[in-house]
């Protein structure tokens, strides 16, 4: 941590966390005056869909190297639009093939970026 | 006198500049950008650069780039007055206020002259706010470098404390949000001895969390996490939007309203901890109170469309001033601005103007043209860009979680920064739902870059003691400032109490 005359490493941090352990109690106190009975965190079912949204994400994260960008993509386009939003098929088909095929376009061409090819390689 | 000359050179290298193909044409799709995002709600111009700042490297040059990412920052300005006049949903938050009159303007088939007043007001008071950045920004670069430690300190912490105390919402939640924020930003390697701190043994975390990565999760995932618990539909209130142009009558009763509201945003975005979004609360309600007709505020005013519109576009112009003269961001758009211009290797401070005078006066003069193509774009063309209204979010959702998660993968090739990005998202979409707003994270997040450095030298400078703050004539000034500020706060809050009690 260091001293006054020669902070270290551990000065900033540390002052930090004191600062947010006296904040913390601030919003307690300031909190524990009113009693009234809180609001439901989440009301009738609205944990699911953001739910939902965060799992499909994390298969994204977890399938997109091995088996590539053009595949995985289409499959998170699809899940959402159908596991969520409950699209019609035909709507969900189109606009998940326009979308893979324009962002692998846009970023895979036209930027350059290295997207992981996956099962895909040629 | 030769300083004015040399601004007017600066000014014309800069047009000649901006007037290239290249980058008039990366003006125009800053401008359009940000008037798209500024239409749609869940989307706002903070989110929109951090999800080009990867790819911003690859496109162009650092002017060009920082051309756009700045259209796209004024351009929502513009659109955002737009979707609040017509759907009484702010889609940008600046335009929060908008809606309380527009929508009412609206409602009453007003909706033409209310789009036409808030796109005119916004020429006038983007260009008043760009004249400004144009002659107050090399005197103030100049004075700046005389800055040291001690300054920089207290300059970033009266931007931090500004930005918490004069927001929206809870001080204690804005400030337990900047502490976090700082902490965050302390993940990594030491700026000055070099040890790692807090990376949990995590290798991938010893270049410090990116900040890309950290904006586009709270930001991004975390907006968008929070847009799926409603299902969002959006109702236009009217199918046509004709007569765009504003009577004479109505230009009568608004113009001091502009008037004001350019002034009002032009001072309030120069301020560290200022922006868009205060300035035109500020606005509205200095209109309600000059107002002979207050009791008209809330049914359809004109005014309270003119003023916070203006105020809001002259804030986005003016809040170029700290960041380009002392390098502090003021909010967390143009913190997005300040990232973009490290990633392109250019630091910003008192020297960009020395030593990068393409790149200011390059996008200066830019701004001056952006503000032109918007008033095109929104006066005429405003048709076209309602119908983006009609796109679903359930559609537009998962294409921008794709976007954040090809933008983080792309700066280091690793799905290590998509977890990272959907922790923050989630962290993010929690925050949201007890009220601590990301904005002051993200702004800590940077400016402690800037905040811890500066401390410890200015500690190591007085071997120890922290009157150097108070000490030297310009951190002495700035800390009082600061001292007195913090006193009204508290007086401010007291008399709020005690007023409850008796």
């Amino acid at each position: 941590m260091g001293k006054w005359r020669h902070p270290g490493p551990g000065f900033f941090p540390f002052g930090l966390a004191i600062a947010l352990i006296l904040l913390s109690l601030a919003l307690i106190f300031k909190n524990s005056k009113k009693d009234k009975i809180p609001a439901p965190f989440w009301p009738e079912r609205t944990w699911l869909r953001p739910l939902l949204g965060v799992a499909i994400l994390i298969f994204y994260a977890l399938v997109v190297e091995r088996v590539g960008f053009v595949i995985t993509t289409f499959i998170f386009l699809v899940a959402w639009m159908w596991v969520i939003e409950r699209l019609r098929w035909w709507t969900i088909i189109s606009i998940s093939v326009g979308t893979t095929v324009g962002l692998y376009l846009i970023f895979s061409l036209l930027l350059e970026v290295p997207l992981p090819a996956g099962l895909l390689q040629w | 006198m030769n300083e004015i000359i040399g601004m007017f050179q600066g000014l014309m290298m800069g047009f000649g500049i901006a007037f290239s193909w290249t980058n008039l044409l990366f003006a125009l799709i800053g401008a359009v950008l940000g008037t798209v995002v500024g239409i749609l709600p869940g989307l706002g111009p903070a989110a929109t650069i951090s999800l080009l700042l990867p790819v911003s490297l690859k496109i162009a040059s650092p002017v060009t780039s920082i051309i756009m990412m700045a259209g796209i920052f004024y351009g929502a300005m513009y659109g955002g007055s737009t979707t609040s006049i017509l759907v009484n949903i702010p889609g940008e938050a600046a335009s929060v206020v908008t809606c309380i009159d527009g929508y009412q303007m609206a409602l009453k088939g007003r909706a033409g002259p209310a789009l036409g007043i808030a796109a005119i007001g916004s020429f006038i008071a983007g260009t008043i706010g760009v004249i400004g950045l144009t002659f107050m920004s090399p005197p103030l670069a100049e004075f700046a470098i005389k800055f040291g430690p001690p300054e920089y300190f207290a300059l970033t912490l009266l931007g931090l404390l500004m930005a918490t105390l004069l927001g929206e919402g809870s001080i204690i939640k804005g400030l337990i949000m900047v502490v976090l924020g700082l902490l965050l930003g302390a993940v990594g390697l030491d700026p000055i001895s070099g040890s790692v701190r807090f990376t949990w043994g995590f290798f991938m975390l010893q270049e410090g969390i990116d900040f890309v990565t950290l904006a586009m999760g709270m930001f991004g995932i975390g907006e968008i996490l929070i847009n799926l618990e409603k299902e969002l539909t959006t109702e236009l209130v009217t199918q046509k939007v004709t007569h765009l142009w504003p009577t004479v009558k109505d230009f009568v009763e608004s113009k001091w309203a502009i008037v004001r509201g350019s002034f009002i945003g032009f001072f309030i975005g120069i301020l560290p901890g200022g922006g868009a979004v205060i300035s035109s609360l500020v606005s509205y309600a200095v209109e309600k109170k000059v107002s002979k007709h207050p009791e008209e505020f809330g049914k359809g005013a004109i005014q309270g469309v003119a003023g916070p519109e203006s105020a809001n576009n002259s804030a986005a112009s003016t809040s170029f001033i700290p960041l380009l003269t002392l390098g502090i961001p003021g909010n967390a758009a143009i913190a997005m601005i300040f990232a973009a211009l490290l990633i392109q290797g250019v630091q910003p401070g008192p020297f960009l103007i020395t030593e990068h005078p393409d790149i200011f006066w390059g996008v200066v003069a830019s701004m001056y043209i952006g503000n032109v193509m918007l008033l095109i774009l929104n006066l005429p063309m405003v048709g076209i860009w309602v119908q983006l209204l009609r796109v679903p979010y359930a559609i537009l959702a998962p294409i921008i979680v794709l976007f954040c998660c090809i933008g983080v993968y792309s700066i280091r090739n690793t799905v290590f920064d998509i977890w990272i990005m959907g922790i923050f998202g989630v962290i993010g979409y929690l925050f949201r739902k007890v009220n601590l707003e990301p904005g002051p994270l993200i702004l800590a997040f940077v400016l402690g870059r800037i905040l811890e450095p500066a401390l410890r030298q200015a500690l190591l400078m007085s071997a120890g003691s922290p009157w150097i703050f108070f000490q030297r004539p310009i951190s002495g000034t700035l800390m009082g400032f600061l001292v007195c500020f913090i006193l009204f706060q508290i007086v401010r809050v007291l008399w709020k109490s005690l007023g409850r009690k008796a």
